[in-house]
C-alpha cells in the first residue's frame, strides 16, 4: 500500500516534471541565445551552451534603437489602458452581473461581438478617426482605443454572478450606496478574478506589436515591441542573438509582474475550477 | 446624496481623461512641420531593420550635405508592413514624402496614382538615367511612367560549399545548366547525411526558373497567367523530381528561406539558391567553420535569367509642388554613385549604378571577395517580376500550389499550376 502511494507520487512527480519542461524550454532557448554568437545561432545541432556568454548582446540591442524611450512608453500606455479599463470595465460588470434594465442582453450581446472582430479588421476606421483627432503618432492613439474591454466584462460579470445576493441585501440594509457596494463588496470578492484580468490585459498591450506599429511613425513614440522587431532584417535574415537578447528586455518585467501577482492567479483558477 | 456623490466621482474622472488625453497627444504629436534648426523635414519611411542603420547614416549624411531640408527617416515595419501603413496613411492624407516599396508592388501603388512621376522631374533637368543598371530599372516603370529609382536590389544566386565539391572531384566553377545541377546535387548527396541541394521553393525563384526555360509568368498585358504552360511545368517537375529522389531538400514554406540557409551553413546542404542580400550574414556565419563559400549565376535552361528583387524609392503624391522638388532632390543623392556605393559595401545590397559598379571601390571589394561580383554580373540577365497589382497575391498562391504538387501524392505539377492559373486569371482580370 505504501509502496503504491509512493509510486504514484513519483509517477505524479515525472509528470510534472515533463510539463515543466515543455514550459521552460523556449525560455532556456531565449536566454541561451541572447548570450550567444552569430555564428552559434546558427549551428545544427544546435549548441545548448554558448561557448562564451556574450553580454555585449544587450549593449547592441539596447544601442539599436532609443530603447530607454521604448520602456518609458511601453510602461505609460500599459498603466494608463490598466487605470482605464478598471474605470470602465468594473462598473459595466457590477450593471450586467446585478441589474435587469431595458435591452441589458442585446447591450451584452453586443459587447461580446467585439471579442470576435480582430484588430487587423477594424484598425484602419479606428486609424481614421485618430487621424482626424490628430493623434496618430501619440501615445493616445495607443490607449484611448483600449479603454475598455470586453474580456473584461465577460470574466469579472461571472465573478460578480457568484457574490452571493445576501451579502448585498445585507449592506443595502446598512443603507450603502451602491458605489460603495461595488467597491468594498463586489471587487473585494472578486480580487482573484480581477487580478487574473489585469495579468492577462497587460500583457496583451505589453507584447502588442500591430496596434503601435500601425499608430506611430516615430522612434520616440514607439514601444518595445515594435523597437524590438527592428532587430530582424529583410533580405539577409535575423540575428537571432539580438533578437533574443531584445526579447529578454521584453519579457523580465512580464516574469516579475507573474511572480508578485501567482498566489491571486492561482486562487482565481481554483475558484473557477472548484464550483 | 450618494446619487450625488457618484456623478461628481465620474464627472471628475471624466474631466480628468479629457485633461490627460490631449496632453498625452500633444505632447507625443510633435512630429514638427520644421526641424530644430527651422528647416523643413521631409518624412522617409524605411522597412530596413538590421540594414537600417545604414540607411540612417546616410540620411543624417545627406542632412549635414544639405541645408534645404531636413530629412527623417523612420523605420515601419517589414516591406509588407510598410505597405500597409502607406495605404493607411494615404487613406488619412498623413503619408510621408519618400518610401521604399517592394519591386512588385510598384504597380499595386502606381494604378492607384499614388505615386509621383519622376519622368517629369527628370526631363526638367535634363538628368540621364543611362547609368542606372539597365537591369534593375525594370521596375521602375509603370504606364510607360518612370515612378521609382532603384534602391536596395538583389537577385538570388547559386552558393555553394566549396569544400564538398573538392571533396567528391567537381569543378568549382559551378553548374551552368539544369542538368549539370541536377548531376552536381546527385554526386554531393550522401543518404541520410547531407543533401546536394536546396533551396526555398517559392515563387521568386520559380519565376527565375521559368525564365529561364524561356517561360513567362504572365501575358504582356498583364492580365493572363502564362506560368502554367509547358515552361513552367517543367520548371516545377525539374524541382520535384529531384525532391523525389533525395538530392534535393524541400524545407517547409512558412520559413524556406531561413531554413535552406541554415542547412548550407551547417553543411547539411552542399548547394543553395538564396538572395544576394544573404551573402553578408552567411559568410558571417561560416565563419571558423572550416570551409569556403563560391557563388555562381543561376544555372541556365535555354536561356542565363533572374528576376530582381529588393526595394525601390518613390515619391509619394499630394505633397505641395516644393516638398516634391526637396524630395526628389533627396531621392537623386541617395541614388547616387558614391550612395549607392556605400550602402552596397555595408548591406551587400547591389549598386544600382554602373559608373558605381565600375569604381575603384567596388573593383577592390570584389577582387577581395568575388562571391559579390557573380551578382552584379548577373544582372546583364537580370528581368523584372511581373508588376501588376494582383500579383501581389498571385505569387502566394503560387507558392502554395507549388508545395501541395511537392507534398501531397497525387497532384502533378500540371495540376497544381493550372490551379493557381485559373485563380490568378480570376485574380487579374478583376
Amino acid at each position: 500500500m505504501k509502496l503504491l502511494n509512493y509510486l504514484l507520487k513519483g509517477l505524479n512527480w515525472v509528470l510534472l516534471l515533463t510539463v515543466i519542461l515543455i514550459f521552460i524550454f523556449p525560455f532556456f532557448w531565449m536566454i541561451t541565445t541572447a548570450f550567444k554568437s552569430f555564428s552559434e545561432t546558427m549551428m545544427f545541432p544546435p549548441k545548448w551552451i554558448p561557448d562564451q556568454w556574450l553580454w555585449q548582446n544587450f549593449v547592441d540591442a539596447w544601442q539599436s534603437g532609443p530603447f530607454l524611450h521604448y520602456y518609458i512608453n511601453s510602461i505609460t500606455v500599459t498603466v494608463s489602458i490598466l487605470v482605464l479599463q478598471f474605470l470602465t470595465v468594473i462598473p459595466a460588470s457590477y450593471a450586467f452581473a446585478r441589474y435587469r434594465f431595458k435591452g441589458d442582453r442585446f447591450l451584452f450581446a453586443l459587447i461580446m461581438i467585439t471579442l470576435m472582430i480582430p484588430a487587423q479588421l477594424i484598425f484602419l476606421p479606428v486609424y481614421l478617426q485618430m487621424s482626424s483627432w490628430g493623434l496618430i503618432d501619440s501615445l493616445a492613439s495607443l490607449i484611448i482605443p483600449f479603454a475598455s474591454s470586453a474580456f473584461g466584462i465577460f470574466l469579472i460579470r461571472q465573478a460578480f454572478k457568484q457574490v452571493p445576493n445576501e451579502l448585498i441585501e445585507a449592506a443595502r440594509l446598512d443603507q450603502a450606496s451602491e458605489w460603495k457596494i461595488m467597491w468594498k463588496i463586489m471587487v473585494p470578492y472578486a480580487k482573484p478574478t480581477i487580478i487574473t484580468f489585469a495579468l492577462f490585459s497587460f500583457i496583451t498591450h505589453w507584447n502588442d506589436y500591430f496596434w503601435p506599429l500601425v499608430m506611430t511613425n516615430s522612434e520616440l513614440s514607439r514601444t518595445l515591441p515594435v523597437g524590438i522587431a527592428r532587430l530582424r532584417d529583410i533580405d539577409s535574415g535575423a540575428s537571432w542573438n539580438l533578437v533574443m537578447a531584445g526579447n529578454m528586455l521584453l519579457v523580465v518585467p512580464i516574469l516579475v509582474i507573474f511572480f508578485l501577482a501567482q498566489r491571486h492567479i492561482i486562487k482565481a483558477f481554483v475558484y473557477t475550477g472548484v464550483k | 446624496m450618494n446619487y450625488l456623490k457618484t456623478k461628481l466621482t465620474v464627472g471628475i474622472a471624466a474631466i480628468l481623461l479629457s485633461i490627460v488625453i490631449p496632453a498625452c497627444g500633444n505632447e507625443a504629436n510633435s512630429v514638427q512641420q520644421q526641424s530644430e534648426d527651422g528647416r523643413p523635414i521631409i518624412q522617409f519611411w524605411h522597412a530596413f531593420g538590421g540594414a537600417g542603420s545604414s540607411v540612417e547614416a546616410l540620411v543624417e549624411e545627406y542632412n549635414n550635405y544639405q541645408n534645404e531640408v531636413y530629412v527623417n527617416a523612420t523605420y515601419q515595419g517589414d516591406y509588407l508592413e510598410n505597405q500597409s501603413k502607406i495605404q493607411a496613411a494615404i487613406a488619412a492624407r498623413n503619408h510621408p514624402d519618400v518610401t521604399v516599396i517592394e519591386a512588385g508592388a510598384i504597380g499595386a501603388f502606381a494604378k492607384a496614382g499614388a505615386l509621383v512621376d519622376l519622368g517629369e522631374l527628370v526631363k526638367q533637368e535634363d538628368m540621364s538615367l543611362d547609368d542606372f543598371v539597365p537591369g534593375l530599372l525594370g521596375n521602375s516603370y509603370w504606364d510607360d511612367t518612370l515612378v521609382a529609382l532603384p534602391f536596395a536590389r538583389s537577385t538570388p544566386l547559386l552558393y555553394m560549399n566549396k569544400n564538398m565539391l573538392e571533396e567528391v572531384g567537381l569543378d568549382i566553377s559551378g553548374p551552368t545548366t539544369w542538368d549539370e545541377l541536377e548531376e552536381y546535387a546527385r554526386k554531393l548527396t550522401i543518404p541520410e547525411e547531407r543533401y546536394g541541394f536546396t533551396t526555398a521553393t517559392n515563387t521568386w525563384l520559380f519565376e527565375a526558373l521559368v525564365f529561364q526555360n524561356g517561360g513567362e509568368i504572365l501575358s504582356e498585358d498583364g492580365k493572363k497567367s502564362l506560368f502554367h504552360s509547358d515552361a513552367g511545368v517543367e520548371a516545377l517537375q525539374y524541382w520535384m523530381d529531384m525532391i523525389d529522389e533525395g538530392i534535393m531538400k524541400n524545407p517547409p514554406a512558412e520559413r524556406g528561406f531561413d531554413v535552406s540557409q541554415q542547412d548550407f551553413v551547417n553543411q547539411n546542404a552542399a548547394m543553395l539558391f538564396a538572395s544576394t542580400g544573404s551573402l553578408g550574414s552567411i559568410l558571417d556565419s561560416i565563419e571558423g567553420q572550416g570551409f569556403e563559400v563560391i557563388t555562381s549565376f543561376l544555372p541556365k535552361k535555354e536561356e542565363f535569367a533572374t528576376p530582381s528583387g529588393g526595394s525601390n524609392l518613390v515619391i509619394l503624391e499630394n505633397t505641395s509642388e516644393e516638398r516634391q522638388q526637396a524630395a526628389w532632390e533627396f531621392v537623386k543623392w541617395m541614388t547616387e554613385k558614391e550612395q549607392t556605393i556605400q550602402f552596397s559595401q555595408a548591406t551587400g545590397y547591389m549598386p544600382v549604378r554602373q559608373s558605381a559598379i565600375d569604381s575603384e571601390d567596388m573593383q577592390a571589394i570584389y577582387e577581395n571577395s568575388p562571391q559579390f561580383k557573380v551578382a552584379v554580373d548577373q544582372l546583364a540577365y537580370a528581368r523584372p517580376r511581373p508588376m501588376v497589382p494582383a500579383y501581389h497575391e498571385l505569387q502566394v498562391i503560387i507558392t502554395i500550389e507549388m508545395q501541395r504538387a511537392i507534398l501531397e501524392d497525387g497532384v502533378s505539377a500540371q495540376e497544381a499550376l493550372t490551379a493557381a492559373a485559373e485563380r490568378g486569371n480570376e485574380l487579374l482580370s478583376k
